[in-house]
């Protein structure tokens, strides 16, 4: 079985990847929101797009914090304070029990609606994941 | 070190000895879901931690003993970071989900 893919054209598709995850995070949670507002009513809607929101903050804050790690690993880059990497891992967690908090005590029918929202990196990467392994059927046949 | 884990493993010890010797209600039903529940997030948490640990500790040695690969293995940790992190989330909607 041979490759046709030219080995610089499949680094810059596999390097365009997190780019196509984060886009595809914020389609996907604009349209399940409209849906959830349209099955659902707009409680729900709204507590799987604060959901979405969440998980988006927790994509980009976790892709900036691993950024910063290999910057050091490597000695390369700006240099950043290994206190500001932890505490940007750490806030992702303050976030989310604070906008668990307060849906739980103000709005509790839209738990599940978070909670699904919160879902949504995962569906963005079998969304990549498919994506990915169609363009490699096609390229090869 | 040692030393710390072990004041550690008391002070889990003594957090469990407290509600587990209190007095009963009257009607004696113990609630084993919610029971089940905290241990599950405990197991869940402590499971992902750990693998999260070792994820970033092998991805950090791989990229000093090899930073020109360094957009595969920080794409490769971000996605296993993610994944990883999505399995505590899991047992933290079904605990949301069955404990009432």
């Amino acid at each position: 079985m041979t490759n046709d893919i030219s080995q610089p054209e499949s680094d810059r598709f596999y390097a365009g990847a997190l780019d196509r995850i984060r886009i595809l995070m914020i389609v996907l949670g604009g349209a399940l929101s409209l849906a959830a507002w349209l099955i659902f009513g707009m409680r729900p809607a709204l507590g799987f797009l604060l959901g979405c929101v969440i998980a988006y903050l927790n994509f980009q804050w976790l892709k900036s914090g691993v950024s910063g790690l290999a910057d050091r690993a490597t000695n390369s880059g700006k240099a950043q304070s290994g206190k500001g990497i932890i505490a940007r891992f750490l806030l992702r967690y303050v976030l989310l029990g604070v906008a668990a908090y307060v849906i739980l005590t103000s709005f509790p029918a839209s738990l599940r609606g978070l909670f699904a929202g919160l879902f949504l990196p995962v569906g963005a990467i079998a969304c990549e994941a498919v994506y990915e392994v169609f363009t490699g059927i096609t390229r090869k046949s | 070190m040692r030393q710390l884990s072990r004041i550690f493993m008391t002070v889990s010890a003594l957090c469990f000895a407290v509600p587990a010797f209190a007095q009963g209600g009257t009607g004696g039903e113990t609630n084993w879901v919610a029971i089940t529940a905290g241990f599950s997030m405990a197991i869940a948490s402590a499971v992902c931690g750990l693998a999260q640990g070792k994820a970033v500790a092998s991805a950090t040695e791989s990229l000093a003993r090899n930073p020109a690969a360094r957009p595969g293995i920080q794409f490769a940790l971000i996605l296993g970071l993610v994944l990883i992190e999505s399995l505590a989330l899991y047992t933290l909607a079904i605990i949301f989900l069955k404990v009432k």
